[in-house]
This record gives C-alpha cells, structure tokens and sequence, in this order.
C-alpha cells in the first residue's frame, strides 16, 4: 500500500512511530495529485508549501515534539475556506482576484494541529448546488463527483488527501461523501466555527471533516472544534435505533434501500434496539429549507449581483436573483416552520438514540444527467433528489454522519446516513464504525 | 395559493428590493420565482400561534 492510500489513523500512527517520514507521505500525495487530476479535484495545489511544512514537521517530530494526530497529515480544504495568502475562489470567476489575508479559524486550527495543506478543492460554484459539475467522481470517471464538497470527497477518496474539509448546507459534505464512498461528518450546528469560511446561508452552514474511515473523522473533528480527543466506543448493545417509516425511504433506489436494510439489520444483530418512528412535518422539509438559504444567500451575495452579475454562472446567477423576491413574510415563516420543526425533530429524539436512513436515494448518476424519474412518474433534479434527504439535519442542526456501506451493480458506492442529538456526535461514530467493521470493505 | 409573478411584475419587485433586473432576465427569472414561491407558499398552512423564529441552539 502506498502512502496516500493509508487511512489518517494508519498514516498518524506510523508517522508517531517514525516509520514515515511526513515528507514521504506528503510526496506520495503530491504524485497522487499529479496522477489523478483528470478528475479535477483541485483548484490550487499548494505543492511547495506542503513539502516545506512536511520538513518542518519531521524536523519536530525528530525532535520529539510530535504534536498530535493530525502532525505531517496531508489533507486539503474546500475553497470556501480561508488559507492566509491563499485565494479562495468558491469555483466561481466572481473571485477570480481573491487574496485571503487571515486564516479561518479552522485552518488556524489544523495548522496549529501540524497538519499539511496540500491544496484547495473544487466546489460546486460558492456551494450553490449538489453536483460539483467541474469534477469527476473517483469511482468512475463518467459519474458525478457530487456536491457541493465534490473536491474534497474526490480528493480523499483518490488518496489526494488524507483528509479534507468541506462544508454542508443542504448535505454538501454526505452527498459528495457518500457518491465517492468516503465518510463524511456534518456536526451539530455551530459546533465547529464558521468565521472565514464563506457563506451559502448562514444559519444552515456547518463545516465538518471528509475521511477515509469513521476513526479517521474521530480524529478530525477534536482538533477543528477545539475539544480533547476521546477514542470511539464500540459499544452499541440496547442502543435505540430510529428505522423511519416515511420519507427516508420514498422514492429510494431499490439497490439503495437493500443495503441500507441490510445495514440496519447489522447493528440489530449487535444488539441495538430498532424502532420505527414517524419523521414529523416532511411537508415542509424542502419549503424551510428554500426559504431560509435562497434570500440568505441573495443577501450575502447582493454587492457582486449588482456589480457583475454575468460573472455566475447562469444557474446560481438565476437563483441569486430568484432571493431577492423573497419576502421578509416568507422569510420569517421558513424561520418559524424551523423552530416548530425543530421542537417535533428533538421530541422525536427523546424515543431514539439516532435515526438511520439513506444518505442520498441513488448512487453517481452519469454527468450531464439532469433529472431522475421514478416508477411512479414522480420527477425531480438530481440535487433534489439528494437534497430530500439531507437537508433535514441542517435544517434542524442535528449531527449526521454518512458512511460507506456497499455498492450497487454498477460498482458505485451507498451511503448510510445516521443523525443523532446534538452535540452526540460520539454516538453517530460509535454506530458508524460497528457499520465499518463489520460490513466487507466498500471498495476493492 | 397566490399567482405567480408575471415578468413585469418581477421587475418591480426586484428593483423595489434594491437588485434591479436588465430586462433580458425578466422572463428567466420569473420562472423560477414561480417555482420557488410555490414552495415556500406552502408554508402557509402552519398554525404558528406564538411560535418565535428561534436560532438553532447547539446546547438544546
């Protein structure tokens, strides 16, 4: 096995033991980069600067002040995030000249840990859509890398990253995560700081970790908020596991809802306590949703809609301009439908201790592949379509995590969704890694 | 149910807002704010009594 192909606990533990070089590691990396970049993971690759922070890094370890888990790490961040010095385009001409000047406090943060910064990764143009149209998938090439932290799911899931960044709104980092077979980590609302990443909509933006492994996203995630490490507890006998009876599995692909069940009756078969639940409110899942991130978005974009609106691209353009004709009424009420939904969704959590679920209700679809149509005629986008859901826990600011559990018989990969209480992040990975363990590797 | 914007009507609003339109996005636009009022219009139906627009609070 190569370098960049370890998982983040593997690579962690053999740089600690001296038996990698963060130099090594970061060059294996950088050649993968190079190898894989038909996919177009990247939009800047800061290749210099990583071989000169790996240096320093081996030179402390060395020296005997190894810093933590995350010390010679290579991993990379989706270019919505702050890097001081660094440009942060959102994938998009409107900041073609942008020059950050501090870094984001998560940035800070992972350097502080030692992490490497290999580069800045592809979104779906400022977050605003589920397809990531620029990159590939790294199963298959002709699919959709997902979105809208396609990038940095590529990226990890290409071994051109270790680790990466990316940012959720409407399942901006399980979408992409669960397309491309890696694990991806919404936190609770707030959890992980938001200062210098740029905004799709405020009070639905959560920035979280994109791994090889759920242990790997145990890693990750103490470091961006701050709090001490604590290893993942295995234990998941008599824990009570919401089975939704509507929503999560209407107009799901059959292959998708397979290995989700097979997958729900392996943590039963390890003793967890299933239990079917009524998901309350789903009417209005998708109306909170466009009410709250459309005129949000249209706020924080408004100067640069006056100023250069040819500079978007024609859909995120449209929708921009589509904000402004929200009302405050309806505004308001998108507000107020969230705190109803909000109180329903905790109730709701006092009967369980997570609700699992699809991550998203088909696999990679085939780029340029606009619309899906089911059995019954019923038509959506593709971004509808994964945005059904997703968006619930950013909606509610409730922790999910997506993990990797199959693939269906074209060979591309199934997530498993599992949304918990907030801030019981521990319990979604504790569920996520028996998952892990016990179901045979997602991919060969 | 309200009707939808018609063009005209989402110039208006659009200046009224402080984000004129040029005229060849009048139609395009009105599209889709047809699309997205139709959604959020659903919201309607909810009986929000003294319900407040709370901020999403990790520590609840």
């Amino acid at each position: 096995m190569l370098p960049c192909e370890l998982t983040l606990v593997a690579a962690s533990d053999a740089v600690r033991r001296r038996e990698l070089s963060p130099v090594e590691l970061v060059e294996s990396v950088l050649a993968r980069v190079a190898s894989v970049a038909p996919l177009n993971a990247y939009v800047t690759v800061t290749a210099e600067r990583a071989l000169a922070a790996a240096r320093r890094a081996e030179q402390e370890i060395v020296a005997g002040r190894w810093r933590g888990p995350l010390h010679g790490i290579p991993m990379a961040l989706k270019d919505l995030i702050d890097v001081a010095g660094l440009p942060t385009t959102a994938s998009s001409r409107v900041r073609a000249d942008h020059v950050a000047e501090v870094d984001s406090t998560v940035a800070a943060r992972l350097a502080a840990a030692g992490a490497v910064l290999v580069g800045k990764t592809h979104t779906h143009e400022f977050a605003c859509g589920l397809i990531t149209p620029q990159t590939a998938n790294a199963r298959r090439a002709d699919r959709i890398a997902g979105g809208s932290s396609g990038g940095s799911a590529v990226a990890v899931a290409a071994g051109a990253a270790t680790f990466a960044l990316g940012t959720d709104t409407g399942g901006s980092i399980r979408v992409p995560a669960a397309l491309n077979g890696v694990v991806g980590l919404k936190p609770t609302y707030d959890l992980v700081p938001r200062d210098g990443v740029v905004p799709l909509s405020w009070s639905l933006d959560h920035v979280g970790p994109l791994t090889r492994t759920v242990a790997d996203a145990a890693l990750v995630l103490p470091v961006l908020t701050g709090q001490e490490l604590s290893t993942v507890d295995r234990k998941i006998t008599g824990l009570r596991v919401g089975v939704p009876r509507d929503h999560y599995f209407d107009q799901v692909d059959p292959e998708v809802e397979g290995a989700v069940r097979m997958a729900i009756a392996l943590l039963e078969s390890l003793g967890a306590r299933l239990v079917d639940v009524d998901i309350p409110m789903t009417r209005y899942f998708r109306p909170i949703h466009w009410g709250l991130m459309v005129p949000e978005a249209t706020a924080y974009h408004e100067r640069t809609l006056l100023g250069a609106p040819e500079l978007y691209s024609p859909e995120v353009r449209v929708l921009l301009e589509v904000g402004a004709l929200v009302s405050a009424a309806d505004y308001l009420r998108a507000r107020r439908a969230r705190t109803l939904l909000r109180r329903e969704w905790l109730c709701l959590m006092e009967t369980v201790d997570v609700l699992v679920a699809p991550t998203t209700p088909i696999t990679a679809t085939p780029i340029g592949h606009t619309d899906v149509t089911w059995p019954d005629d019923f038509a959506e986008t593709v971004s509808e379509a994964h945005a059904r859901l997703s968006t619930p826990a950013d909606i509610t600011g409730v922790p999910a995590l997506t993990v990797p559990i199959g693939r269906d018989h074209a060979g591309l990969p199934i997530g498993l969704q599992l949304m918990g209480r907030p801030l019981e992040e521990d319990l979604l990975l504790r569920l996520g890694q028996a998952c892990e363990l016990e179901l045979p590797p997602p991919h060969p | 149910m309200s009707q939808p914007l018609t063009p005209a009507e989402v110039a208006r609003w659009a200046a009224h807002a402080g984000l004129p339109l040029s005229p060849d996005r009048h139609d395009a636009v009105a599209a889709v704010a047809a699309r997205l009022h139709s959604v959020v219009a659903v919201l309607r139906e909810l009986d929000f009594g003294d319900t407040t627009p709370e901020d999403v609070d990790a520590s609840l």
